[in-house]
């Protein structure tokens, strides 16, 4: 919870907390309409601990400040409550059915003389709500891609199944929200694209279509390398929750093996398996193994309209990763496994350093990096590619960002300001700390330059920009 | 001082008769008793008010209670609040007794006066033309009857109908009982529930040892405040910032505070909790209204600053020194003012020492003459405080036009004594004779605000420019200078859409948590610069095609031009008299 380490100020210990998950719940009005019964229309209540009469103020609170917003436009109501020590964020994301998220604002505990309580002294314009809002709203994009709608589980098993859903995914799923380190992205919630060139996208698209050919019960595929989207065959919203799962849930998780090297104990299928580096993800650790379970995890795409469930079966070869989805209804067999592993995994294994080559040979070319004066963040909402340079390496935990938080925000005012239009427009700012920052909007596109020369003045700025998207924006969004 | 008069009579002696006007609030002890509210018999009714049931509003049986009684239940189911501990949830429905009761003991000593009426009464414009304020000599040129007010614009709403949620900005003031004292738009019985709910709320967040600040929704912007005894909310769909929403809260509060003072304000709700605070701003809703509009179509309020009307140095010294000369003791500020713009304002120099006249007061001060045509008949002597000078006490200001029937050139003097109606009057006669022998008058109607095509940049639409580098700075009023909206800004709805990307960009190079030193913003129709130094802060609004470079230079040009023509747009050197050989007893330190 400590972010900054303590800083000492005239002696004493200042505390600085970062934004923190105070509570985070999900309610439905109609199931508890009389009085005395408001308990009954709690689904879930995050922590747990709180006493049963506090969770029924707290529940009533927001369907007040909803039904308040709604005497002046009923078709719009609250999206979000700012008081002086939190933000509650409210998603209404099912008819009737309410999440909400409540965050405490950041806070710098000073310390008080004479052994009197520490005086918190709370940063109430440091959360961004497009950013928060974001995240409560991936959180049900998430539960749902792993659980169905909420309507659907209450039509199959009642409160009871839905309660007991509920509990079971976000017990789990909270504790792996960072909010401190929310930024722009979550906003996005884009998908970061490899480059590459013609010839090796063909023939990841032709060896896609053979897969698909060949193994007739896989529905969808998707193909990612370097944590990187390079094919797939989902609806975009749905392969972008599908691809924040696997980039900061699946993959960090495996990340280990593969960076310990060729003769590491840490790879004990690689070493059963000579002819290629395929291995399973999900599902069956060791094929060899006679104990072997094959049970994947069943994800929940197109919602809207066909609703289907599918087996999330997940291959992975040296930085080449495949999703392979199946129809649920369908039982996976030892044999489609196995069936699966030795067509995919040679394929794969020589895509894999086909790609790297490639890839190497294209880094050769553009020469080394050397530090640029820029840092920069692209999405383009029509593709939802997403490309940061400002953003080290997002780990399962925290993503890093190279830049002050400030500046992050500023990123963030500027990206609802463009919200608020449909046209085109640019705009640049100079921060108090020098610092220059650009946003651009175009046609669905947008770019954020933060540029590090303080004494640059706007015209220089600008051409520093215009240099930035001739170089950097030609060919790497070959989805466009 | 004689403040025993009887009651019955007493609009009528407070209006004549400078010598009863009130005296500092502190003597005084608070009685509001029925009989001295002045709604009762005299205010113009144009609300729609029912000031037979001034109390029991969430008893009565209007039309609107049903759908009160509805409203209040869902809130109380939803919010289910230990009804012990929480009175303000029933807001005016569970007036007790006791509420009663004391309002009767407070009948025991009712003859005591109460300033802050006294001011509100003074406002009521209907009023004023129904008793012929204006003295020496101005009845004659009122008619009878007066002009009702026009149709009560906005407060007669269906506050259920679409129309009036489409409103671009509401604002409401509720007392902590949850009492509607103010809506901008709708009668404050039809939203009585409403305000009841949003007090709910406020209390709520409170019981958890928190403060609610704001709602967000995708169409609007909800602010809530609270001052003292008031809770005063917007709900705009405008787009600002919060900051700048509360901003014109607290405009909205001290206009309140300018007619009543911090201190009466404070003292009636101590001695009454749940008393109607609209018994004393009778009338004054269209004060308030009108403060509402400057704030949406004015960006003086927005940038804190006064906006002067330009003026050849010469001329503006002259008017000075004519108001430098026509002096009183307890004389503090002598304002001349023409077309809504100052042209020029003096200041006593022992007053100026202790602490300036704030942009914000003038921008009260302005409103409060603005919205009341009756200022415009004779002269009006009225008890005013400056919320931003002092909260607690009055000045006493004179107003008066000098060119009736256009009524364009205002004067403003203030004094700190409220005894001092004939001597300060006998100031204007002096200035209105000297301003004769100068042909200063006619002079000053030739005076207008300029073009933007005068600075010779092409590109260049509009701006707004406020030098922080004036001399004697920490000394006088901040001012800022705008030329006047030409093409395409030329409809109210563009001017609005103009000032609108100001207050954009405002809000972002002003944010509290991450301010700016420069925006540069290109949009579909217009391009935007705004740029906040040491010395100045600039709003600047060009062609869409304009290019960096361009918009640079046009700068460049813009900053030296202004330079060139400082003299006649700002009022450089503020001028000074002195009144008081010994500063004024009643003065700033008296209230302490």
């Amino acid at each position: 919870m400590l972010m900054i380490s303590p800083r000492m100020a005239s002696g004493m210990q200042e505390k600085q907390y970062a934004p923190s998950l105070l509570s985070f719940f999900i309610y439905n009005p109609k199931f508890g309409p009389r009085e005395g019964e408001e308990e009954k229309k709690i689904l879930f209540y995050h922590p747990i601990e709180i006493e049963k009469n506090e969770k029924i103020r707290n529940v009533g609170l927001c369907e007040a400040i909803v039904q308040f917003t709604r005497t002046f436009c009923p078709t719009k109501p609250a999206r979000s409550l700012h008081t002086q020590k939190n933000r509650q964020f409210f998603h209404e994301p099912e008819e009737n059915y309410w999440m909400v998220m409540v965050v405490r604002n950041p806070m710098v505990e000073k310390p008080n003389k004479d052994g009197k309580p520490p005086t918190a002294e709370y940063q109430e314009e440091e959360i961004i709500d497009s950013v928060y809002g974001s995240v409560l709203k991936q959180c049900y994009s998430m539960y749902k891609l792993f659980n169905g709608t909420f309507i659907r589980a209450f039509e199959a098993g009642g409160v009871e199944l839905l309660t007991q859903k509920l509990e079971k995914f976000f017990y789990r799923y909270l504790q792996t929200l960072h909010l401190q380190s929310c930024d722009l992205l979550d906003v996005f919630g884009g998908i970061s694209f490899f480059p590459l060139d013609k010839m090796t996208y063909l023939k990841i698209q032709s060896f896609v279509n053979r897969v698909e050919e060949s193994l007739s019960l896989v529905k969808y595929t998707a193909f990612l390398y370097n944590d990187q989207l390079i094919w797939s065959g989902l609806e975009q919203d749905d392969m972008r929750i599908l691809y924040k799962y696997l980039t900061t849930s699946l993959f960090p998780r495996h990340t280990e093996p593969e960076l310990a090297g060729r003769d590491s104990p840490l790879r004990p299928e690689v070493a059963g398996n000579l002819l290629h580096y395929g291995r399973f993800l999900t599902g069956p650790a060791n094929l060899k193994d006679p104990d072997a379970k094959f049970r994947f995890p069943k994800i929940f795409v197109n919602t809207e309209d066909s609703y289907e469930e599918l087996h999330l079966i997940v291959y992975k070869a040296m930085s080449a990763a495949v999703c392979f989805m199946v129809n649920a209804a369908v039982d996976m067999s030892r044999e489609f496994c196995e069936q699966l592993d030795s067509l995919v995994g040679p394929q794969l294994t020589l895509l894999a350093s086909d790609i790297c080559e490639q890839y190497n040979i294209n880094r050769r070319i553009s020469g080394p990096e050397k530090e640029p004066q820029f840092k920069f963040i692209y999405f383009n909402h029509m593709n939802l590619a997403e490309k940061s340079t400002i953003h080290m390496r997002k780990t399962a935990s925290v993503s890093l960002t190279s830049v002050h938080p400030d500046l992050m925000k500023i990123l963030g005012d500027i990206n609802c300001d463009f919200a608020r239009v449909d046209e085109d427009e640019e705009i640049i700012v100079k921060a108090m700390t020098d610092y220059w920052v650009v946003g651009k909007k175009s046609d669905q596109r947008e770019l954020y330059v933060i540029l590090n020369q303080k004494n640059a003045n706007l015209i220089e700025v600008n051409e520093e920009v215009k240099r930035l998207c001739a170089t950097q924006f030609n060919n790497i969004f070959f989805l466009d | 001082m004689d403040q025993s008069q009887e009651s019955g009579n007493m609009e009528e002696v407070r209006i004549c008769d400078p010598s009863i006007l009130p005296q500092c609030l502190d003597q005084t002890d608070v009685a509001y008793s029925d009989s001295d509210v002045p709604s009762e018999n005299h205010c113009v009714n144009e609300d729609h008010r029912t000031p037979s049931d001034p109390e029991g509003l969430l008893e009565s049986a209007d039309p609107t209670s049903v759908e009160i009684c509805q409203q209040q239940e869902l809130l109380r189911d939803m919010l289910k609040l230990q009804t012990d501990e929480d009175r303000s949830l029933c807001a005016g429905a569970s007036e007790t007794d006791s509420g009663k009761a004391s309002e009767d003991s407070a009948l025991a000593d009712s003859v005591h006066d109460d300033s802050g009426e006294f001011v509100v009464t003074m406002l009521a414009q209907g009023k004023m033309e129904e008793q012929g304020i204006g003295m020496e000599g101005a009845l004659s040129s009122l008619s009878e009857t007066g002009t009702p007010p026009g149709p009560p614009s906005h407060r007669n709403e269906d506050v259920t109908a679409e129309s009036w949620r489409q409103h671009r900005k509401h604002v409401f003031v509720l007392s902590e009982a949850g009492k509607p004292i103010y809506s901008r738009y709708g009668s404050e019985e039809a939203l009585s529930s409403t305000m009841g709910v949003m007090m709910a709320l406020v209390s709520f967040v409170q019981s958890g040892d928190n403060i609610i600040r704001s709602v967000y929704s995708d169409e609007h912007t909800v602010v809530f405040m609270q001052r003292g005894p008031l809770v005063l909310v917007s709900v705009s769909s405008s787009r600002q910032s919060e900051q700048q929403l509360r901003n014109e809260l607290l405009y909205v509060y001290n206009q309140i505070v300018s007619m009543l003072t911090q201190a009466s304000i404070t003292r009636i709700f101590e001695h009454k909790k749940n008393y109607d605070l609209r018994r004393l701003l009778a009338g004054s809703e269209k004060i308030l209204d009108g403060l509402l509009n400057l704030v949406d179509s004015d960006p003086s309020l927005l940038l804190s600053a006064v906006h002067c009307l330009p003026l050849a140095s010469s001329l503006r010294d002259s008017l000075s020194q004519i108001l430098q000369k026509a002096i009183t003791p307890n004389l503090v500020f002598s304002i001349l003012i023409a077309k809504n713009q100052l042209l020029t304002i003096v200041q006593e120099k022992m007053v100026i020492d202790d602490a300036r006249l704030e942009p914000a007061d003038l921008h009260l001060l302005l409103n409060l003459i603005g919205a009341s045509s009756a200022f415009q008949a004779g002269e009006i002597w009225t008890p005013i405080c400056l919320p931003s000078f002092n909260p607690d006490c009055y000045f006493y200001a004179y107003i008066s036009y000098l060119d009736p029937p256009e009524c364009t050139v205002c004067l403003v003097l203030l004094s700190t004594d409220k005894e001092a109606f004939y001597s300060v009057a006998e100031c204007k006669r002096r200035i209105e004779e000297a301003m004769q022998t100068q042909n200063a008058l006619s002079s000053i109607a030739k005076a207008h605000s300029y073009s933007v095509s005068q600075v010779g940049v092409s590109d260049l639409r509009h701006f707004m420019y406020k030098p922080f580098d004036v001399p004697d700075n920490h000394r006088q009023l901040t001012q800022f200078t705008s030329p006047e909206m030409e093409a395409p800004y030329n409809s109210e709805e563009e001017q609005m859409r103009l000032l609108d990307l100001y207050r954009d960009m405002h809000g972002r190079i002003h944010s509290t948590s991450r301010p700016l030193k420069l925006i540069y913003h290109v949009a579909e129709r217009e391009t935007l610069l705004a740029w906040v130094t040491s010395k100045f802060e600039l709003y600047t609004c060009f062609s869409p095609l304009v290019t960096k470079t361009s918009a640079i230079n046009a700068i460049t040009k813009l900053l030296r031009w202004i330079k060139k023509e400082e003299d006649r747009l700002f009022i450089r050197y503020p001028p000074k008299y002195s009144t008081t050989p010994n500063p004024s007893k009643s003065s700033k330190g008296d209230a302490h």
